[in-house]
């Protein structure tokens, strides 16, 4: 290299140097993975709509202007772990937000271990990310498995009968379900009469509703999703079970709805930890404002992402620093109130944030008089019974 | 046990079977007769859906108008893909042409998701065949019921096309030695095109039939298609007579599975396969120019 060309790369590699950490010191950058592409991406954009309406309503925190930088993770775990590197590393983002799939939210989760930085796990339910496999940067926000599980447990066995039977999707996910419903269905007496592992994408699950039937249930549990969910609503409305029993589903949202219709759903049960309808200051102002924006209502899932983008620049307001220590510090033990929970407090032992959980039926066809007002709220459960003694899930918080 | 649970299970596999058959015909008739791996065919399932869907709730028409005009929609779909591309690579080796269906498959699948969403589409039973027949032993959903009998005579009617008809003789003496036919004076190639466009409507005839039980999606031709060629392969490619019969026979094994040990269901058509393919190579019905 001549003499000339190496003083052209050395003042070059230094503008690099001082570009880069200025890039950063002047914005708060809020890094979001979601999914964008495949079958699920009408639920991830919805995700990463709320995560930018979050950024845009706050406006500036210490100053800074908040930027949202967003990967595709495709539904994949793999994926996922990259892209957390790349936005840990080459995007230097104060946060990772979001994160549908409980295997990808885990690998996320280790990816803020080793960079030392915070994830706020909205989008994905595994009680993992605050049971065994917690750490310090990680607070899993919003609904998990377990207090899905345990809310449709609890109270469907006080007010829908006794004997349920299950259908579940064979993969980790479903097993897990099972597990932590079965759990709560026997704490109040209820009779688990029988249950099928389905492998995923089966098209005809007549033969699953015939065994159903045979054991004469009170409740049907889905433990399923996505075109699975539909299938087995479907065949269980054929063969006329619907009519012999209640459906409870595991997850079901407002995106999921929009494509089968409600029909098919109508009168079914599920939890979830928020609705447009709660009636908490500023809830149907937010589901309002991203209807008129993007045509359609946020779900409980997305919901969650805005307000863990939006207690996640409270924290770095109330710290003074996007420092990441110092803003976890500022999170762990804190109570809140906003459109998504209020109160929500976030257990300092376990890192999850927990609120009030509900449970919704599915509106007739006849009675949805709005776009995307597919939900009645017909009961409720608290914190302690929704969510479970803190360190149910034996997380051994460690020090930074 | 419970033999009057088993019996019901065992007739509920008929219909499991039906479904499969339905998709199988179309597969194994272009199989046969084109020597093409059509990996598209799911997504033609799949546009039958879509077309049943546009058809009924886009333009109000009735279920039987859709049942008539879908088919015909997707038969000139895949006749004009004949037409335009897959009859280009006849000539070149056989994955060539696998290689191009599995490329219109994603093709027809983005489109879909371009046109109608990601997140798919409701349909429900039609009223006039909602409910159920009480057939003395279980309750037997009307459109079940429907399935089996339109399976059936789509069975027998293409059945007696290839066997009875002229037009069915020129497709087999183009199956047997395409040059000779061609030389004899009939067009062949026209005819490839009429039995793909056939081979499809047959497909979109099965996804119409399909929506009212399924979740109708871009994806949902996915998860018939391994089975579908399951279905083909054990039969005997391009065998009717042996697709309706392997049809049958993994309906039932996949609800026999179901009764006895669920998670073992879907793997036991793989090593039915396995079997049948060492044993008899050909498959069921097959004939012996296959492998073997």
């Amino acid at each position: 290299m001549t003499n000339k060309g190496l003083k052209i790369s050395v003042v070059l590699i230094g503008i690099l140097f001082w570009l880069g950490p200025a890039k950063a010191a002047d914005t708060v950058r809020v890094g979001v993975i979601t999914v964008l592409s495949g079958g699920q991406a009408n639920n991830g954009i919805v995700d990463l709509r709320c995560a930018q309406m979050a950024a845009k309503d706050y406006g500036t925190v210490l100053g800074k202007k908040v930027e949202v930088i967003e990967r595709d993770h495709a539904y994949n775990a793999g994926i996922a772990n990259e892209k957390a590197k790349e936005l840990y590393e080459k995007e230097n983002v104060d946060v990772i937000v979001a994160c549908p799939n409980s295997g990808a939210a885990l690998a996320v989760a280790e990816q803020a271990l080793i960079h030392k930085k915070p994830f706020l796990a909205s989008s994905a339910g595994t009680s993992d990310l605050f049971g065994k496999r917690c750490n310090r940067y990680v607070i899993k926000w919003g609904y998990n498995d377990y207090m899905l599980a345990t809310t449709v447990g609890l109270w469907g066995a006080e007010n829908l009968g006794k004997r349920w039977y299950t259908i579940t999707s064979d993969y980790a996910w479903g097993h897990d379900l099972l597990k932590l419903f079965t759990a709560a269905l026997a704490k109040k007496g209820g009779m688990h009469v029988g249950n099928d592992m389905v492998a995923l994408d089966t098209a005809d699950y007549s033969p699953y509703i015939l065994n159903a039937i045979k054991a004469k249930p009170d409740v049907l549990v889905l433990l399923n999703v996505g075109p699975d969910a539909v299938n087995a609503t479907k065949a269980a409305i054929e063969y006329g079970l619907k009519k012999q029993c209640k459906i409870i589903h595991a997850l079901l949202y407002e995106q999921m709805i929009q494509g089968p219709g409600v029909e098919i759903f109508s009168d079914d049960y599920v939890a979830g930890p928020w609705n447009w309808k709660v009636g908490y200051p500023g809830a149907k102002e937010f589901s309002d404002k991203f209807l008129k924006a993007y045509g359609e209502r946020p779900n409980y899932s997305a919901a969650g992402t805005y307000s863990a983008v939006w207690q996640y620049l409270e924290a770095v307001k109330r710290a003074g620093t996007t420092n990441p220590e110092a803003v976890i510090k500022a999170l762990e033990g804190h109570t809140f109130s906003d459109m998504f929970a209020n109160p929500g407090y976030i257990r300092p032992e376990e890192h999850v944030e927990v609120q009030k959980a509900y449970l919704f039926k599915v509106k007739r066809p006849e009675a949805v008089k709005e776009k995307d007002d597919y939900f009645d709220i017909v009961g409720s459960l608290s914190v302690e019974e929704a969510y479970g003694p803190p360190g149910l899930f034996g997380c051994k918080m460690k020090g930074f | 046990m419970d033999y009057h649970f088993i019996f019901m299970h065992l007739f509920n596999g008929l219909i499991l079977g039906s479904i499969y058959i339905l998709l199988s015909l179309g597969l194994t008739v272009i199989l046969g007769t084109l020597g093409v791996v059509n990996f598209a065919h799911g997504a033609l399932y799949m546009l039958g859906a879509y077309a049943a869907y546009s058809v009924v709730k886009l333009f109000g028409l009735h279920f039987v108008v859709a049942i008539v005009i879908c088919p015909v929609i997707v038969g000139v779909i895949g006749i004009l893909l004949e037409k335009f591309l897959i009859s280009k690579l006849y000539k070149l080796p056989h994955y060539y042409n696998l290689l191009l269906t599995f490329g219109i498959m994603f093709f027809i699948q983005d489109a879909i998701k371009i046109i109608y969403g990601p997140q798919g589409v409701p349909f429900n039973i039609p009223r006039f065949l909602g409910g159920s027949v009480d057939l003395g032993f279980m309750l037997l959903p009307k459109y079940r019921l429907f399935i089996i009998l339109l399976t059936g005579f789509l069975s027998l009617g293409v059945w007696l096309f290839i066997d009875k008809t002229k037009l069915g003789a020129i497709i087999r003496a183009g199956t047997d030695d395409s040059e000779m036919a061609d030389a004899l004076g009939t067009n062949i190639s026209r005819t490839f095109t009429l039995v793909f466009g056939l081979g499809a409507a047959l497909s979109g005839l099965a996804g119409v039939i399909a929506a009212p039980v399924q979740d109708v999606g871009p994806q949902m031709g996915m998860n018939f298609l391994t089975g579908a060629f399951v279905v083909v392969i054990v039969g005997g490619m391009g065998s009717i007579g042996g697709s309706i019969l392997s049809g049958l026979i993994i309906g039932e094994l996949i609800t026999l599975g179901i009764i006895f040990w669920g998670p073992v269901s879907t793997t036991l058509i793989y090593v039915f396969m396995a079997i049948v393919l060492i044993i008899r190579p050909r498959g069921l019905m097959g004939r012996a120019a296959f492998f073997e």
